[in-house]
C-alpha cells in the first residue's frame, strides 16, 4: 500500500532517463512468440504451464518434422528475473531464426529440433515494464521473505521519486563502506588490513518500516526460479521457496526436460558461465554418492565446446561461477543432459586491454564489476547511475544521507540494441553446436545365409556426430534413453540366437558397436537403432 | 517430569464414570473387557485388512455416529482418482478446533505395508468410542486435535488386495511409467500363473540347480552345502517374459517409491532408488503436502510403516545429523524409549543409523522441513512369533515356517505344486501368501495396534500444552501500571524445536496485552537480576521464539493507567490459543 501511494506522488517526476523500458514484459513477449508462427511454418508456439501468477511459460518449438522424434537442444532463458536479457536474447534468437531463408532453417532443422523457452519466471519479468523498478528476482508465489510470520511488512520504497529501487548512503561513525578508489560513485567494504576505516552505511532505497533495525528485507517476496532447482538446493534461504521445486515454473521445466527425452543439450542464457572455460575434471568430487562434479568424459567434452563457443566470436566472458539450486546444474546432475550456462552479454573488454592483457595474477578493480561496468557505460554515454542526493530519512533524523547508486538491472542488462551482436555471435555457436550434434547411424549390414534357412544378420551402431550421444552421467540417469540395438521379426521367423533388445552405455563420437544375430526364417526384418538425444535410424533387411 | 507420570499413571486409573458405562452397556452378554469399548456404535472386526471401500464405511459411521468428535474429508485424489480419506478427530465442541496443537497420522504410503492403515482405524475408534468413558481420552480430545489419514496409497493398496501380488510387491504407486527405458509403458508385470491372487516363487528341478528342500520343512527352500550337489534352480518371482527380451517381470506398473517424492535432501534415482523427476511429483504427496502447510498447528506426526518393530526417528541421511540438536533429541528419546516398553520387541532406532539410508522421505520432510516432531513406525516384527528374538538371521532362521505350522496351521503358505510355464517348461511354483510374512497375522494384529496406537497417543499428549500459569499487576506510581505473566507449557515437546528456531520455520509465538495502553514490553529473562529484553515495535504483542517443554517464558508490560479488565493472550501456530483475565 505504501509503495502505491509514494508511487503516486512520484509520477509527476517520472523520467525516461534509461533504456532497460526498452525490454519486454511478459505480455509484449507473449505477442512477439506468436508472431514467430506467422513468419515460419516451421515454427510453433505451446504454453509449458502457468507461473504462479497464472502467466504462460511459452515454449517456441523449431522443427522440420516430428519435434519429439528428433534430438533436440533446448535453449532456455529468464529464469532468475534479474536478467531480463537472457529473455531478450532467447526471444531474438528465436526471431532470427524464423527469419532464415526457408532453406538454410530446414537445413538446420535436419533431423534436429531447437526449444526455445525465453522467459522461465513470467511474473518476475513483468517488472522491466513496471513503473516502479526494482531488480526482481521471483515469481509471485506469496514468501515471508525473513520468515517473521509477516509477509510484505517491509518493502522498498522510492524516497526519491524518481521511479528506481537504488540505494542509500548513510554517514555514520558504523559504517563499514568508504568510497572506491578507482570510481569514487562506488562504495567498497574498508579493508582494515590496509589502514582503512569505515564511512558510510549501505542499504537499499526505502524505511524500516516494521522497525526491526533492518530495511526492506521482507517485500512482495516470490520465489526466484533459478534457487528452486532440485540440485545443491538453498533450503531456508530467501527466495529459494518451501522446497526443492517447489514451484509451478520449476516443475513445468523439469517435466518439459525430462519428459522431452530427444533433449541432449540444454543452453541457459543466465546469471553463471560454464561455456567460455572447460570444466577441469576433479575425480573426488565426480565419485562421490552424491555426485557433484562432472563425469571424466563430460568434462573432455566441455573442452570442445568452450573451443567452439571462442571460434564463434565469443570471447572475454567474465567468471561467473555455478549457484546453489539453479537449473543449469540440475539439468546436468539431475536429469542427466549436457548443460551449459552464459550471461550472453557483459562489458566487452577495452580495446587497448585486449593488446596488452593483465597478469592473470592481478586482482580485480576495487571497484569489480561495477567499476568496470561504469567505466563502459560512460564512454556508450549511457545514463545509468543515479547520482547520489541528499534527502531527509524517517530512520536517520540529523545524518547525512543520500540517495542514489547503480540503476537496477543496469549491470547485466544493456540497452536491448547492445545486444544484437551478442545474439548474432551466439547464433553462429548454436549453429555450429548443432551441426556437432551426434548422429547415430546403422552402417555395414549384412545378411548372410547359414543354410536351411539360417540367416546371420550383423549391424554396425556407429555416432558419426562429434558429440557423445548424450552425457556419461545419462548411463546412471534411470530417466534418459539408452542407446539400444533392437529387432523386430516378422510372423514366422525365430531367434535362435542374439536378444532381440540390446541396450547400452552412451556412445562417444566416433564409437561404434556390432551387433549380430541367428535368424530362422524368411522374409524381412527391421533393425532400430540409436537413442533419442543422438537420433534413432530404421532399416529394412530381407533374410535369404 | 513428574506430571507426566502422573498423566500416564491416570491413563490406566480407575474411573467412576467408565464403572458406570460398563452397567450401562445392553447389549453385552457379559462384562466389558478393559481397555475396550463396552459396545462401540461403529461395529468393526480388527482382525482383517481393509479394502477402500470398507475404510471408508468405518470413516464415514465414525463421522456420522460421533459428529461432534470426528469429521471426515477428502484431502485430494490419488492417481487413479482415489479419495484419500482425512478425519479430524477432537472435541469440536471445545475451543476453535484447527488452533488446538494438531498430530498427524498417515499409514500405508508403502501400499503393501497394510497394516498401517488399520493402526490408524482403530486410533480413530478407539478415541471416538472412548470419548465419554476414559477421562484422560476426553481431555485429550479437547486439548488436541488429530489428523488421521488411513492410507495416502489408496490406488496399490486396492491394487494390493484385489490383484495378485508377493509380500513385497505393490510397494509402487500406480502412476504409470516406462522403468526399461524401451519406449513401452508397464509391458511386463506379474503373473499370477495359477490365478490364485498370489505371487509366489517359480523353482525348477534342474541337474545344475544349487537349492535343496529343507529336509525339516519341505515348504523352505535352501543352498545346498559347498561339496553337496543340488535340486533345483530357484527362477525368482511367477511371471513370464511378456514382451519377449529375455527378462521377466522388468516394467511393472510404476515401481517408484512414494516415500522418496518428499521436498528434504531429495536425490534423483541414481543415489535414492525410486524418485521421480522432483520432489512433490505425485498427487498424493501433493494432498498431503497441502493440508501440512494448511496447518501450522501441527506439533506432531507419525507415518506407519512395516515391517521390524522400530520407533523411527530421523535424521534419513548421515549429513542431517547436524540438524539435531541435543534438545530436540531429549524430546526424541523420550517418547522411544517409553515406547520400548510399551510394545515389546520394538526398538527405538534412528533411520540412517539403524535402517539404511533414505533421501527425500516423509518423515525428513515432517521434521526438519517443517520442524514437526515425527516417528515412523515399522509394525510387526518376528519377535512376535514367540515373543523373543532369533538368534539367527531373517534367512537362516525358521521361525516363520514353524509359527506357520504351530499357530496357522498352514494358511501361511501357497504348498509347492507343478505348473507348466510357456518359457520355463515344467516348474513348480510355492511360497508365502502375500499377506503374510510383513502384514500382521489376524489374532496379533489387534493387540498390535492397540499397543502402537498407544505409543502415538503418548506422543500426542505431549504435544504443548500451554497455561498462563501466573499474572499479576503491581502500580508503579504516576499512573503507570507493570503487568507480569508467566506462560509454561505443561508438555514436553516445545512449541518451536530447536531446528525450528534456528531456521525459522514457524512463527514466533505471540504473547498479547489486551484492553491495555501498552508503553512498554518485555520479556523477562531474569527476574532476580532484572534482566530484560525490550520489544521496541508493537510492545503490547510479544514475539517469543519458542516456549520450551516443560519450562516458561516471563513477560512485562508497561501499562498507562489501572490496568483494569485485561487480559494476556497467548497465540503460538504449534501451541494453541490461550488467554488469562487478570483481576
Amino acid at each position: 500500500m505504501k509503495l502505491k501511494l509514494l508511487f503516486v506522488g512520484m509520477l509527476a517526476f517520472w523520467v525516461q532517463s534509461y533504456g532497460q523500458s526498452d525490454y519486454s514484459s511478459h505480455s509484449q513477449l507473449t505477442s512477439r512468440l506468436k508472431a514467430l508462427t506467422a513468419k515460419s511454418r516451421l515454427a510453433s508456439v505451446t504454453s509449458i504451464g502457468k507461473s504462479s501468477g497464472g502467466k504462460d511459460i511459452w515454449a517456441v518449438t523449431l522443427s522440420g518434422g516430428e519435434h519429439s522424434k528428433n534430438k533436440a537442444v533446448l535453449i532456455v532463458a529468464g529464469a532468475d528475473g534479474r536478467h531480463p536479457a537472457g529473455t531478450e536474447m532467447a526471444a531474438k534468437l528465436a526471431e532470427r531464426l524464423v527469419s532464415l531463408s526457408g532453406d538454410s532453417l530446414a537445413a538446420l532443422l535436419q533431423k534436429r529440433t531447437i526449444y526455445i523457452i525465453p522467459g522461465l519466471n513470467p511474473d518476475a519479468l513483468e517488472q522491466v515494464t513496471a513503473r516502479l523498478k526494482y531488480e526482481r528476482s521471483g515469481n509471485a508465489t506469496t514468501r515471508d521473505d525473513d520468515r517473521d510470520g509477516k509477509t510484505g511488512e517491509d518493502p522498498f520504497e522510492d524516497l526519491n521519486g524518481d521511479g528506481l529501487i537504488t540505494h542509500l548512503r548513510i554517514e555514520d561513525p558504523t559504517g563499514t563502506y568508504i568510497s572506491a578508489k578507482d570510481d569514487a560513485r562506488l562504495l567498497v567494504k574498508a579493508d582494515a588490513g590496509k589502514g582503512e576505516s569505515g564511512k558510510y552505511l549501505l542499504i537499499t532505497e526505502g524505511t524500516d518500516n516494521d522497525k526491526d533495525g533492518r530495511f526492506n528485507e521482507d517485500g512482495p517476496g516470490g520465489v526466484n526460479i533459478d534457487k528452486n532447482f532440485t540440485f545443491n538446493y538453498p533450503m531456508f534461504e530467501k527466495e529459494a521457496g518451501e522446497h526443492q521445486a517447489s514451484e509451478p515454473e520449476t516443475r513445468a521445466f523439469l517435466d518439459f526436460l525430462y519428459k522431452n527425452t530427444n533433449i541432449h543439450t540444454v543452453f541457459h542464457f543466465g546469471l553463471s558461465n560454464n561455456l567460455s572455460e572447460a570444466t577441469k575434471f576433479d575425480r573426488a568430487n565426480a565419485s562421490k554418492r552424491i555426485i557433484s562434479a562432472l563425469q571424466e568424459k563430460d568434462a573432455n567434452v566441455t573442452d570442445a565446446v568452450s573451443k567452439m563457443y571462442a571460434k564463434a566470436g565469443i570471447s572475454d566472458a567474465p567468471a561467473m561461477s555455478q549457484t546453489a539450486g539453479n537449473l543449469t546444474q540440475t539439468a546436468y546432475y539431475h536429469a542427466g543432459r549436457f548443460s551449459y550456462s552464459t550471461p550472453g552479454w557483459w562489458v566487452p573488454k577495452a580495446k587497448d586491454a585486449e593488446k596488452k592483457p593483465t597478469p592473470p595474477a592481478k586482482k580485480p578493480e576495487a571497484g569489480g564489476p561495477e567499476a568496470e561496468y561504469l567505466k563502459w557505460a560512460d564512454a556508450q554515454g549511457l545514463n545509468t547511475f543515479v547520482p547520489w542526493t541528499k534527502i531527509d530519512h524517517p530512520d536517520f533524523p540529523g545524518k547525512n544521507v543520500e540517495v542514489g547508486g547503480l540503476m537496477p538491472y543496469a549491470l547485466h542488462n544493456p540497452p536491448v540494441q547492445f545486444l544484437d551482436s551478442a545474439v548474432i555471435r551466439h547464433q553462429a555457436f548454436f549453429t555450429d553446436y548443432l551441426k556437432a550434434m551426434p548422429r547415430t547411424e546403422i552402417v555395414n549390414t549384412k545378411v548372410e545365409s547359414l543354410g536351411n534357412g539360417v540367416n546371420r544378420v550383423t549391424v554396425t551402431l556407429v555416432n558419426k556426430g562429434l558429440l557423445p550421444s548424450y552425457p556419461e552421467i545419462g548411463d546412471r540417469v534411470r530417466y534418459v534413453y539408452k542407446v539400444s540395438c533392437k529387432i523386430k521379426l516378422s510372423e514366422g521367423q525365430t531367434l535362435i540366437s542374439g536378444k532381440l533388445n540390446n541396450y547400452r552405455s552412451a556412445l562417444e563420437a566416433g564409437e561404434s558397436e556390432e551387433y549380430s544375430w541367428l535368424i530362422n526364417g524368411k522374409g524381412k526384418i527391421t533393425v532400430e537403432g540409436g537413442s533419442p538425444t543422438s537420433g534413432i535410424s530404421n532399416l529394412e533387411l530381407t533374410l535369404k | 517430569m513428574k506430571k507426566i507420570i502422573l498423566l500416564l499413571i491416570s491413563l490406566t486409573a480407575f474411573h467412576l464414570k467408565a464403572q458406570k458405562s460398563d452397567i450401562a452397556s445392553e447389549d453385552l452378554n457379559g462384562i466389558r473387557a478393559i481397555g475396550s469399548p463396552a459396545n462401540p456404535k461403529v461395529k468393526v472386526y480388527w482382525n482383517k485388512y481393509s479394502d477402500h471401500a470398507e475404510i471408508y464405511r468405518i470413516c464415514n459411521d465414525l463421522a456420522k455416529a460421533y459428529p461432534d468428535l470426528v469429521k471426515l474429508e477428502s484431502i485430494g485424489k490419488s492417481v487413479e482418482g482415489r479419495d484419500i480419506w482425512l478425519m479430524s478427530i477432537t472435541d469440536f465442541k471445545t475451543g476453535q478446533p484447527d488452533r488446538k496443537p494438531g498430530f498427524y497420522i498417515d499409514g500405508n504410503i508403502h501400499a503393501n505395508e497394510l497394516q498401517g492403515t488399520e493402526v490408524a482405524l482403530y486410533t480413530a475408534w478407539y478415541l471416538a468410542e472412548n470419548f465419554q468413558t476414559v477421562d484422560f481420552i476426553k481431555e485429550l480430545l479437547k486439548d488436541k486435535i488429530f489428523y488421521i489419514a488411513p492410507t495416502i496409497s489408496p490406488d496399490s493398496r486396492e491394487y494390493f488386495i484385489k490383484q495378485a501380488n508377493n509380500p513385497n510387491s505393490s510397494r509402487t504407486g500406480r502412476l504409470p511409467m516406462d522403468d526399461d527405458g524401451d519406449g513401452l509403458i508397464d509391458e511386463d508385470l506379474l503373473d499370477d500363473l495359477d490365478g490364485d491372487g498370489n505371487i509366489v516363487m517359480m523353482r525348477r528341478k534342474s541337474p545344475t540347480g544349487r537349492y535343496k528342500v529343507d529336509c525339516d520343512n519341505p515348504q523352505r527352500m535352501v543352498l545346498a552345502k559347498p561339496d553337496e550337489p543340488g535340486e533345483y534352480e530357484m527362477l525368482g518371482y511367477e511371471g513370464i517374459d511378456n514382451d519377449g527380451d529375455g527378462r521377466v517381470n522388468e516394467d511393472a506398473v510404476g515401481t517408484y517409491d512414494p516415500n522418496r517424492d518428499w521436498g528434504w535432501g531429495w536425490q534423483p534415482d541414481y543415489i535414492q532408488r525410486g524418485a521421480l523427476y522432483y520432489p512433490g511429483m505425485l498427487p498424493e504427496t501433493k494432498a498431503v503436502k497441502k493440508f501440512i502447510l494448511e496447518h501450522p498447528n501441527i506439533a506432531g506426526a507419525q507415518s506407519y510403516h512395516n515391517y521390524g518393530g522400530m520407533f523411527l526417528r530421523g535424521p534419513g541421511a548421515a549429513d542431517d545429523e547436524k540438524y539435531y540438536s541435543r534438545a530436540d533429541v531429549q524430546v526424541y528419546d523420550y517418547i522411544g524409549k517409553l515406547g520400548e516398553k510399551m510394545v515389546p520387541g520394538y526398538n527405538y532406532f534412528v533411520i540412517h543409523k539403524d535402517l539404511y539410508t533414505v533421501f527425500g522421505g516423509e518423515i525428513d520432510w515432517l521434521a526438519l522441513g517443517r520442524g514437526i516432531f515425527t516417528f515412523s513406525n515399522e509394525l510387526m516384527t518376528s519377535y512376535k512369533l514367540f515373543n523373543k528374538n532369533s538368534q539367527e538371521g531373517r534367512f537362516q532362521n525358521t521361525e516363520f515356517e514353524d509359527f506357520d505350522k504351530l499357530l496357522l496351521f498352514g494358511d501361511g503358505y501357497v504348498k509347492w505344486k507343478p505348473f507348466k510355464h510357456p518359457q520355463f517348461g515344467d516348474i513348480e511354483i510355492g511360497g508365502p501368501k502375500k499377506n503374510y510374512i510383513r502384514n500382521h497375522p489376524g489374532f496379533l494384529l489387534m493387540e498390535d495396534s492397540h499397543r502402537n496406537m498407544a505409543f502415538t497417543i503418548l506422543h500426542a499428549h505431549q504435544m504443548p500444552k500451554l497455561e498462563v500459569v501466573e499474572a499479576r499487576k503491581k502500580d508503579l506510581g504516576g499512573g503507570l501500571t507493570e503487568v507480569t505473566a508467566i506462560v509454561m507449557n505443561r508438555r514436553v515437546i516445545p512449541t518451536h524445536s530447536a531446528h525450528d528456531v534456528k531456521y525459522k520455520i514457524e512463527r514466533p509465538d505471540y504473547i498479547s496485552l489486551k484492553n491495555a495502553t501498552v508503553l512498554a514490553g518485555m520479556v523477562v529473562e531474569n527476574e532476580d537480576f532484572g534482566i530484560t529484553t525490550e520489544q521496541k515495535m508493537n510492545p503490547d504483542k510479544l514475539a517469543v521464539e519458542n516456549i520450551p517443554g516443560m519450562g516458561f517464558v516471563k513477560v512485562r508490560w508497561i501499562v498507562k493507567g489501572k490496568a483494569d479488565n485485561v487480559s494476556v493472550e497467548v497465540d503460538s501456530a504449534k501451541g494453541g490459543l490461550v488467554s488469562r483475565k487478570l483481576q
